[in-house]
């Protein structure tokens, strides 16, 4: 039996915190429409084989430049064919994996890199720190494109290449943002009782500071993810990013880019979906961040 | 992208404000013309590229001149010639032509810069046009001797093409950089205006010599470097330009299909190929293409008709030779490979390769072409690692034998005869891939005779040689599409020239 004028007992009758997050996910139109296009993409990326119509490396030069079936082609290219008579959407869906692979491998590698720096110099502050910060200012003085260009230049443009470039350039964000965000976390009274019980180094970082920056960490990630894939397409368009015949919705651009005058759709649609991509990664790491932050969370 | 469009954009707004008329043709007599590449120096001496040959024809004149049309030589700023003996040639100079500035031509020019051009000290970008001369003699005022190093038949056509007559007096004190930027000659154009790389202004030479060359029919001709195909195309609909050339056959398809420009094909002494490493040069271990039975394959492999057809288009041709066909000792009779990837597959199984292999493929230009070129190889089972290098750099890698397989083309410099492609790469220079002691025999007997029917058998031995060996695969020939306004009447030569003089208003 209860008594139901016990203010206790009231307080527990309302929304779970996994309700009020549901509703908070469900709640945020951009976070929503992010992560719908990202699922959709990575969905339609792993499953390339089945989902392509064509081989995207079968070439028929007889069939070059078959409009799109908006612009009056056929349903056998619905989205036309490139120069070389390929199968545009089988080359587009087979982009979406190189796309998907470079962002996301080059931002776990530069996450990896710039989590640690930042979260040491955030943490140990003092000589750690000084080290930390010269190596951002000097990683932050070299222009990304030009030192990407520069490598890319010297030992030649391939899928592994490109993602090691970017990897090891993009860290920079991720460490000034994890440095301040330690910063902030570390005076907290929390973490001062958590080294008064004698806790370790790694057990603080880990289960004291870490799940309190994670929501920072997560907003860098999918920037910087959306930033490698830029990068990609900008290098595969000045033809040293991935080489041909491998898809790459920067290479298809590029490879358009001469009847730009006369098919503007061969690169309208890859420009197109690139622009979708990077947008729905942006909105949902704004949309995570909005619902994570721990002033949201009670 | 978007910085390439805007330097575009703020390079049109700065040329409009520099006072180029904007609509200017046949009512105040300018043809305006795109250059797509800068042209680094006017000097026909220090350039290398297509923009500089035309340019030259426009502003200087050779001694000789070769009728694109009959392939007939005839005398321009010299009005006969003789062969003294193997090595020297004699000629009898035109009187009363004279120099842009006024300086009268005589035999002290020609004397001058034969003797310039020959030094290899004063450095003249392409060796070949010149280094085959030893120095040049006056015996009178209007005659004079060339002294060669040793026989070489083509001189006549060196002499007819890139070596042009330039000013002693001037030239002795303003030199390449000064010539570069006020170029003086004797053509049937001068130039009144030059910002290097960017904006030439020729007019009329109106004292012009009775040459073979014609008399310049249009007034002003203004010349800007647009490196954007797009961009060009946009000014030729917007009127801002009458001619662009060197239009891909894609955009040239679809500009003809309108009313109001004329698109003209003509195709060029450039041939493509494939070359391979089969003298083993470079570490690719093991190196299949040292196998003739690989690079016959490779030759099986290409369906040269189809690109031919579908991509080149216009009047380039499939071509089965290291040279062009209408060179001089480019014997057609030679072994040819048709397109059959399933004999190709069989030749790669009967070579040790049945799954096949992988192998860098490097090339410079037209990417379309390379990666069609690799797509009919992975079919049968030769893997590419694609690998597109600027020029130079390709080049410097060939020569240190480190490319196992390339796409690449050759001009010849629009030189009639074989000796300039075939004798270019295949008697163990740094370029020679093959590396064959037959060949180079039979080509060095070719090269320096002056027999041509001897000539023509022992240039038709080495192509055997090199065909039936495979060391190429020769691919096809290229072309030009000339594109403009329907106000311009002009008929392009098979040799990528510009040729002002030829062209009139409608």
């Amino acid at each position: 039996m209860s008594d139901l004028s016990d203010p206790l007992l009231q307080e527990i009758t309302g929304p779970t915190p996994g309700q009020l997050l549901r509703k908070r996910v469900f709640g945020h139109q951009g976070l929503i429409f992010g992560l719908a296009v990202v699922a959709i993409l990575a969905v339609v990326a792993i499953l390339a084989p089945v989902i392509a119509p064509h081989d995207p490396y079968a070439q028929s030069l007889v069939a070059r430049m078959k409009p799109p079936v908006f612009l009056g082609g056929t349903w056998e290219n619905p989205l036309g064919t490139d120069h070389l008579g390929r199968d545009y959407l089988s080359r587009l869906i087979y982009g979406a994996r190189v796309s998907l692979m470079i962002g996301g491998i080059a931002a776990l590698i530069s996450g990896v890199i710039g989590t640690a720096m930042g979260v040491a110099a955030g943490y140990f502050g003092g000589k750690v720190d000084a080290v930390v910060t010269f190596l951002i200012n000097v990683r932050l003085a070299m222009p990304v494109v030009l030192v990407a260009l520069a490598v890319v230049a010297i030992l030649g443009g391939s899928l592994t290449v490109v993602i090691a470039v970017l990897g090891l350039l993009l860290w920079d964000r991720f460490a000034v943002v994890m440095r301040a965000s330690t910063l902030q976390v570390r005076g907290r009274e929390y973490v001062a009782a958590a080294q008064a019980i004698g806790a370790s180094t790694p057990r603080i970082l880990l289960s004291e500071i870490m799940p309190n920056i994670v929501n920072n960490l997560i907003v860098v990630v999918t920037l910087e993810m959306a930033h490698a894939i830029l990068l990609e397409a900008a290098l595969s368009f000045l033809g040293l990013g991935v080489q041909p015949p491998t898809p790459s919705w920067g290479l298809m651009v590029s490879e358009g880019k001469n009847m730009m005058l006369f098919e503007p759709w061969l690169v309208l649609i890859p420009g197109a979906v690139l622009f979708v991509l990077v947008l729905a990664i942006n909105l949902m790491g704004d949309g995570l961040r909005d619902v994570t932050a721990p002033e949201n969370r009670s | 992208m978007k910085n390439l469009s805007l330097a575009t954009t703020l390079a049109a707004v700065a040329f409009a404000a520099a006072g180029v008329p904007a609509l200017a043709d046949k009512a105040n007599d300018t043809l305006n013309v795109a250059f797509t590449k800068e042209l680094e120096n006017v000097d026909s001496y220090f350039n290398s590229s297509r923009e500089g040959v035309v340019m030259q024809r426009a502003v200087w004149d050779g001694l000789i001149y070769r009728d694109p049309a009959t392939n007939e030589y005839k005398g321009n700023l010299a009005t006969s010639w003789s062969w003294v003996d193997d090595t020297t040639l004699e000629f009898k100079l035109r009187e009363g032509v004279t120099f842009h500035n006024g300086e009268p031509f005589n035999a002290d020019d020609v004397v001058f810069t034969v003797n310039f051009v020959a030094d290899p000290a004063n450095g003249v970008k392409t060796q070949r046009n010149v280094n085959w001369m030893k120095s040049a003699e006056k015996i009178d005022d209007y005659t004079v001797r060339i002294h060669l190093k040793e026989k070489f038949p083509a001189a006549i056509e060196f002499l007819s093409g890139p070596v042009s007559m330039y000013p002693n007096e001037y030239y002795a004190e303003a030199g390449p950089s000064g010539m570069g930027l006020k170029p003086v000659g004797t053509g049937p154009y001068k130039v009144t205006s030059v910002v290097p790389g960017q904006h030439f202004v020729l007019e009329k030479n109106d004292a012009y010599h009775d040459s073979p060359k014609g008399q310049p029919a249009i007034r002003t001709i203004d010349i800007r470097t647009v490196p954007d195909v797009n961009t060009q195309i946009a000014e030729i609909f917007s009127g801002t330009l009458d001619l662009i050339w060197q239009v891909p056959a894609d955009q040239a398809g679809k500009l003809s299909a309108m009313d109001q420009f004329t698109v003209a094909n003509e195709s060029t002494m450039r041939v493509g190929y494939i070359s391979m490493d089969a003298a083993g040069r470079s570490t690719m271990d093991p190196n299949p293409f040292t196998d003739v039975r690989v690079r016959r394959a490779v030759n099986h492999a290409i369906d040269r008709n189809a690109i031919v057809d579908n991509l080149l288009k216009g009047s380039s041709k499939v071509i089965n030779t290291p040279c062009f066909p209408s060179q001089f000792g480019c014997v057609q009779d030679v072994t040819s490979y048709d397109y059959d990837p399933e004999k190709a597959k069989a030749l790669l199984a009967e070579a040790g390769y049945a799954d096949g292999f992988t192998t860098e493929f490097y090339a410079y230009r037209n990417r379309d072409y390379a990666e069609a070129i690799a797509s009919y190889l992975n079919a049968v089972g030769i893997k590419t690692d694609f690998k597109m290098l600027q020029y130079s750099a390709l080049r410097e890698l060939n020569m240190k034998g480190e490319v196992p397989l390339s796409f690449l083309t050759w001009g010849s410099y629009s030189i009639n005869d074989a000796s300039a492609m075939v004798s270019q790469f295949f008697k163990h220079g740094s370029l020679d891939d093959a590396r064959d002691d037959q060949v180079l025999a039979d080509l060095t007997v070719a090269d320096s005779s002056t027999d041509p029917a001897e000539r023509i058998d022992f240039y038709g031995k080495a192509l055997k040689r090199i065909t039936d060996q495979a060391y190429w695969a020769p691919l096809f020939s290229y072309n030009t599409n000339y594109v403009f306004k329907k106000s311009v009447n002009y008929t392009p030569t098979p040799d990528e020239v510009l040729r002002f003089t030829t062209m009139t208003w409608n």
